[in-house]
């Protein structure tokens, strides 16, 4: 039987990338045992650990200073000693450093903002680009299933903040609605009129929310407090991107809100769905119908002590988040988050999908409170302000 | 995306970093994309003998803020006062549409200047 190493090889040599193949047997990649996908993200990852040891100066000499070369690196069992960049890099002003490729050839950069105000930016080439589109509907695809319908966006348009992470991951999901409608606008968001496009939408399509949880939050406290009950589609999903603290430091209660969204939206809780994802980093973990948040089959994530981030803690256990994602050439995709997170024991689900299942607690002790969410309520929460004094 | 000036500015800052003895402070904020520039002037006799920033943004707005240190570097204020809006202009290159606001940030920088001395 031929290895999987042979095989992405021999993809190599017909010139077919092995990484966005890999990306388009996402369904099937699902149903791999583990064995088979720990293999195939080990040789995935070693290559891309050696592409960025050779294209970027600064990096081979983060890997000189831990003693790493790629024939260190072998397999999903070596990626331990992969040296990991800290997701602050991304705010630094020099952060050209991070760059294995010139800045000629990046081609887009995305930003995320937090409470300090400073923009983390990651920058991506044309290739990352590409694996980062079809990681996201990949998974979008794999996940939802979406091919028509109708999304009620409450989260401003891309128009408002191009750059935005939280909006241009949101937004790609329209490419697979029949009708969609921003409703974030100028800051504000008015619930009576999101209320009114659904009631527009009724028997023409499937009709679907998708923003960060603060907004949706704000949608159904409006129905509870009007005692209105929409009946919204079987098929309906509610999905929610952009963390469960809020700017005033209160957390949405997650069961509360899916109990209150099926009461007030007249849906299902299994179509309540919730992602994780990071604009410094090409992955989308994404909530089946059994709440359970699967990470794409090529990426792996692996947990660290909080107190010591060299050592890796068991699964099941919580620790600091470590991504190593092979999709990205314009910097190394080997990312040491600040989020505390633990990973499922079972890396089976009873959805039927194999492979790592991350359930996010929190951020680490000490580090910002920060992601496009909280950044948008902290700046739509001043224009409300604003509005109510000159209107006084 | 990026003309030669960016990507020179950007790779290879000159002036990034931190005045401890400066005497002009200026600063760009959006509070929205989060483009942010801390500049520090050292200024005497109406001379700028240095200047330092922390840019945090964009690829664009991080070369704006080194190019923009260079050229007022030993020039006196009566100099950058009189610099023409066609030439402030033509200092980042030619733009993408979604650079453009990095030439209003170069403007703010100049019009900080004016409005400071």
């Amino acid at each position: 039987m031929v290895t999987i190493q042979a095989a992405m090889e021999n993809l190599r040599e017909l010139g077919i990338n092995p990484v966005t193949a890999v990306i388009g047997s996402t369904q099937q990649l699902f149903q791999w045992d583990e064995e088979k996908v720990n293999e195939l993200k080990g040789y995935l990852i070693s290559q891309n650990f050696k592409y960025h040891y050779e294209n970027n100066s600064f990096y081979r000499m983060l890997c000189e200073d831990s003693g790493v070369t790629p024939a260190d690196v072998q397999s999903l069992d070596d990626i331990q000693k992969i040296p990991l960049i800290p997701v602050t890099s991304f705010k630094r002003p020099d952060s050209h450093l991070l760059l294995s490729t010139s800045l000629e050839n990046i081609e887009f950069e995305m930003r995320s903002t937090g409470t300090s105000g400073i923009p983390s930016i990651s920058r991506r080439d044309a290739e990352t680009l590409n694996n980062c589109v079809f990681s996201i509907y990949a998974m979008y695809r794999e996940m939802f299933a979406f091919s028509r319908g109708a999304g009620l966006f409450l989260f401003p348009s891309p128009e408002e903040m191009p750059e935005m992470g939280m909006v241009k991951v949101l937004n790609m999901l329209s490419g697979l609605f029949d009708a969609t409608r921003c409703l974030v606008k100028r800051a504000s968001f008015k619930p009576k009129e999101a209320i009114e496009t659904l009631e527009k939408w009724q028997n023409i399509h499937t009709r679907h929310i998708i923003g960060p949880p603060f907004l949706i939050y704000k949608l159904v406290n409006y129905l509870k407090t009007n005692n209105i009950h929409l009946k919204l589609d079987q098929k309906t999903m509610i999905i929610n991107l952009g963390g469960w603290k809020r700017f005033s430091g209160m957390e949405i209660p997650r069961e509360q809100y899916n109990k209150e969204c099926a009461e007030f939206l007249g849906i299902p809780e299994e179509n309540i769905r919730d992602m994780y994802g990071l604009v410094e980093s090409n992955i989308l973990a994404i909530e089946c119908e059994k709440h359970s948040k699967h990470v794409p089959p090529w990426v792996h994530f692996s947990l660290r002590n909080p107190k010591n981030l060299a050592e890796e803690v068991p699964q099941g256990k919580r620790g600091v988040l470590a991504i190593f994602d092979p999709t990205s050439l314009s910097y190394p995709g080997f990312i040491q988050t600040e989020d505390l997170v633990y990973l499922k024991k079972e890396n089976t689900c009873e959805c039927g999908r194999n492979g790592q299942k991350v359930v996010y607690l929190s951020r680490v002790a000490g580090a910002e409170i920060g992601c496009c969410a909280i950044n948008l309520e902290k700046h739509m929460d001043a224009a409300e302000a604003k509005s109510e004094m000159a209107e006084v | 995306m990026y003309n030669s000036i960016i990507v020179d500015y950007f790779s290879n800052p000159r002036h990034s970093g931190e005045l401890t003895d400066a005497n002009m402070e200026l600063k760009i904020g959006n509070s929205v994309c989060g483009d942010t520039i801390f500049m520090s002037v050292k200024v005497e006799d109406g001379k700028i003998f240095d200047a330092k920033y922390k840019a945090y943004g964009c690829a664009t707005s991080l070369a704006t803020a080194d190019i923009f240190a260079e050229f007022i570097i030993n020039k006196s204020i009566e100099e950058i006062k009189q610099q023409p809006q066609h030439e402030i202009d033509k200092m980042l290159g030619e733009l993408e549409p979604p650079q453009m606001h990095c030439l209003n940030i170069l403007h703010e920088l100049f019009e900080q200047i004016r409005s400071a001395a």
